[in-house]
């Protein structure tokens, strides 16, 4: 609620209040996985719940460190409302599963599948943010406020360079990712391809992506409207994505 | 020993009388060791700027007298035929001329508010003094506590942050939109005075690509000219157009010379990239209409103005922090020289020449 003044006052130097407030909520959260960890003997990264909060820490501690310096502290407006929201996205139901009684024995095709997805995921989700940054200073500078030039924030073309190339690696690492598919599932089933809503949501999501991509190559499409795209895509993906885990047959047999 | 200060400034004289007094930096070194030779000053520090000339100097005479040989000094050395009225010069002691130094550093008392170019200045003419040991112990601590407190007020304030002037606004809105100026074409609309400016502050900040075009060939030329731009004829304007990131626009025209009709086919031929308009012009020569239109920025002269004035307010209201800061920091200056000294009367009192012009 804090960073929500922030914007208002421009992003400047001296949100030294929303960084004490990051800081606070990260010892929490530290505490909570540490105690989690020791009840459970063991890292606390065992189902989609815990995976997202453990990213979420990640991108604190990344934003504390950033944070240091006085010219970075300004990103925090923005990280807290990312943090925000993925945190709302762990607390949908069923995402935080019990462990199974057996060990869960991860195999290598599966472990890089998962880690292909979870970083196109990464980089769709930062250049989420590098939009809503083009799009507060892209308003501010429409509007002749005194803030767009005042605030730290890069200028417009280059965030809409780090945009697109965010894009670009979270298309390809989900190509990458999606490419696995075929494999795992000849493993798991003997056939190399089997329709699961997670399998067809994910294609349709790749689709989208390369299509947000194409567009702005062949057509010209840029500015406001390829980061308004960019930035609802991702809120779909924050918003349906463990929807269509609990409907995937293929994990959660 | 007490910390003065003798000076004139752009606040009290014009430049007229400044350059009077002005000192040449080959001369500072020996006008220095003239001063400690004559016994009015056993630390000194001479700065010499196009806004200032000042004294400091740590001297064992009282105030008042100290500041009477510092007055012949300079009508002496600065070969000036008279000495300097009261009104045009300043006089300051104790803790005040103290506060003085970390002004100047800290860019309070420039005429630019918060410019930072004074630090450098005052920076190297410390160094020139302490170079040529005509620093100490009271000199030294009170430069380098007044960098330092320069520093924290340029980091925890915003008193250097934005322009002042039109053209300085239009270039801070530039590099908010492109990354990099240097390979930005620009097009100038109209060779105006203002437009010059505007083009000379984009040239300082690495613009190379510059193209003018006017109704009167001979004023683009000699703009194009000064810029190692080319100049092309009024008419051709719109052709290259589509290459153009920012252009700027003062010509006397009555009707709109850019308006939205003409610019919406022009921006699919850019592919949409990011144009910044800059309508310097009244009546204005771009339609407002345009700035509806996706990944263009425009500015007249208005907007400009009213960014420039926002941000000399927002300055003014930093200040305020500013001196809290300055205060905060001169107290362990001041508070040793208190306890060594406490019934010096002449430290503490601010003076002002008492001589007046001949």
């Amino acid at each position: 609620m804090y960073s929500v003044f922030l914007w208002r006052k421009g992003f400047r130097k001296d949100d030294r209040v929303n960084y004490l407030l990051l800081l606070a909520a990260f010892v929490l959260h530290t505490t909570a996985m540490l105690k989690r960890g020791f009840s459970i003997n063991s890292c606390p990264v065992n189902n989609l719940y815990e995976a997202t909060l453990f990213i979420v820490w990640a991108i604190a501690a990344a934003y504390l460190i950033l944070g240091l310096f006085q010219r970075f502290r300004f990103l925090g407006a923005f990280a807290s409302h990312v943090l925000f929201f993925i945190g709302v996205f762990a607390l949908m139901p069923a995402l935080d599963a019990p462990p199974s009684a057996s060990p869960n024995t991860l195999g290598t095709l599966t472990s890089l599948h998962a880690a292909l997805i979870l970083l196109a995921i990464g980089s769709f989700g930062l250049s989420a943010i590098a939009a809503l940054m083009f799009l507060t200073e892209e308003h501010d500078l429409k509007f002749h406020k005194l803030r767009a030039i005042f605030s730290l924030l890069p200028p417009i073309q280059r965030l809409e360079r780090v945009m697109n190339g965010l894009l670009l690696w979270g298309i390809f690492l989900f190509t990458a990712g999606l490419a696995v598919c075929p494999f795992l599932l000849k493993q798991k089933y003997g056939v190399w391809f089997k329709s699961d809503p997670l399998l067809d949501y994910s294609i349709f999501i790749w689709l989208f992506y390369l299509g947000l991509i194409i567009s702005r190559w062949k057509f010209g499409q840029g500015g406001r409207r390829f980061a308004w795209s960019t930035m609802l895509s991702f809120a779909f993906i924050l918003l349906t994505f463990w929807g269509f885990i609990l409907l995937s047959q293929v994990h959660h047999p | 020993m007490n910390i003065i200060v003798i000076g004139l400034s752009h606040h009290t004289s014009p430049v007229e009388l400044r350059e009077r007094f002005a000192f040449a930096e080959s001369k500072i070194p020996a006008a220095l060791a003239q001063l400690r030779a004559s016994g009015v000053a056993a630390e000194a520090v001479i700065l010499s700027t196009c806004n200032r000339v000042e004294i400091y100097a740590a001297t064992p005479l009282p105030p008042a007298k100290a500041f009477s040989e510092l007055t012949d000094f300079l009508v002496r050395t600065g070969g000036a035929a008279f000495a300097p009225s009261a009104e045009t010069v300043y006089t300051l002691a104790g803790p005040q001329s103290l506060r003085h130094l970390f002004k100047v550093a800290c860019g309070l008392d420039s005429m630019v508010l918060g410019e930072t170019e004074i630090l450098g200045q005052l920076k190297s003419a410390y160094e020139l003094a302490r170079h040529h040991q005509h620093t100490g112990a009271k000199l030294n601590k009170a430069f380098q506590r007044a960098f330092h407190v320069a520093k924290h007020v340029r980091t925890h304030t915003n008193i250097q942050r934005g322009s002042v002037s039109v053209a300085s606004v239009a270039v801070e809105l530039a590099e908010k939109i492109f990354s990099s100026l240097a390979e930005r074409p620009v097009l100038v609309i109209g060779a105006g005075d203002t437009s010059g400016k505007v083009v000379r502050a984009l040239f300082s900040r690495g613009v190379k690509n510059i193209i003018v075009t006017s109704r009167t060939p001979e004023n683009a030329e000699a703009l194009a000219k000064e810029f190692n731009g080319r100049a092309i004829p009024f008419d051709d304007w719109a052709a290259g157009f589509d290459k153009i990131d920012i252009a700027i626009s003062s010509t006397a025209s009555p009707h709109p010379v850019l308006d939205r009709a003409k610019l919406e086919p022009l921006m699919k031929l850019r592919k949409h990239r990011s144009l910044l308009l800059i309508d310097i012009a009244v009546p204005r020569d771009i339609d407002p209409a345009v700035n509806f239109l996706e990944n263009v920025y425009l500015y007249n002269i208005d907007d400009l103005q009213a960014i420039a004035d926002d941000y000399l307010k927002l300055r003014k209201e930093e200040i305020a922090q500013c001196e809290r800061i300055i205060d905060e920091k001169i107290k362990p200056l001041i508070e040793p020289a208190k306890a060594q000294a406490p019934t010096d009367d002449g430290a503490l009192r601010v003076a002002r020449s008492a001589r007046n012009p001949s």
